[in-house]
């Protein structure tokens, strides 16, 4: 894998840096927002990969958290070997999560710097996002008329039947009767 | 599948959208080129750089053989 520094993470487009300085509306607003995608080492038990996630929000501080996902294992497209930990390490597993925040540009050297200390972070990402959700809403179906959109189709309700009524012998024999007649 | 359909979803592109990421690769694992993708030269640019990105991340291959 060619060799990609840490520092040379935070790629800042300028698109998204541009979309990211909305209209300030409050202080809290005016801050940039971030992206943390991080991968934890699959050596990490399932039960311990949350106070790792605990270590990163720390190393966040007085960020404002906007979003997160939790992370979940999953199979990389690729084997990831470290040997910065004395031994060199492979993993082709890891647990993938993100966290969007809101932080002052200038406490971002710090983060970064907590985050590389964590040694069960394998990976990290660290990009200018915009705050709004990225994820793509699924797409609904386009239809050419809207008339039967969400609409059952009703099978037209059949005449009650009528309800017969008991005659006897005497009355059939004279409406016979005066019908021959 | 016709251009409009993934203009539409440029609009929200992401590198962990891999999905989406993996329609604009050739087997090989490469990004296809504007003229066989469709895209607007700037979408074409952001594609390229959430697929670098999702590289990185290992939730794409780098090359498939």
């Amino acid at each position: 894998m060619a060799e990609m520094s840490h520092s040379a993470e935070v790629e800042l487009s300028q698109a998204s840096v541009s979309e990211s300085r909305a209209p300030a509306r409050g202080k809290q607003e005016t801050r940039p927002v971030y992206e943390v995608g991080f991968h934890i080492a699959p050596t990490v038990p399932e039960d311990g990969v949350a106070a790792v996630v605990e270590e990163i929000r720390t190393a966040l501080g007085e960020a404002e958290i906007i979003s997160e996902h939790f992370p979940q294992k999953m199979t990389l497209a690729y084997t990831v070997e470290r040997s910065d930990l004395g031994h060199r390490e492979k993993s082709n597993e890891a647990y993938f999560g993100f966290i969007k925040f809101a932080l002052e540009r200038q406490a971002l050297p710090a983060f970064e710097d907590a985050l590389r200390a964590i040694k069960d972070v394998l990976r990290f990402l660290l990009i200018e996002t915009v705050r709004e959700e990225l994820v793509a809403a699924p797409r609904r179906a386009v239809f050419s008329s809207d008339r039967l959109e969400g609409e059952t189709i009703k099978t037209p309700v059949s005449a009650a039947p009528e309800e017969k009524v008991e005659v006897s012998e005497e009355e059939l024999d004279k409406s016979i009767e005066a019908l021959v007649n | 599948m016709p251009k409009e359909t993934y203009v539409a979803h440029f609009q929200r592109i992401d590198y962990k959208d891999t999905e989406v990421l993996k329609k604009f690769l050739n087997p090989h694992g490469k990004i296809m080129s504007r003229r066989r993708t469709g895209l607007s030269a700037s979408n074409q640019r952001l594609l390229a750089q959430a697929v670098k990105r999702a590289r990185f991340m290992a939730l794409l291959p780098y090359i498939v053989r």
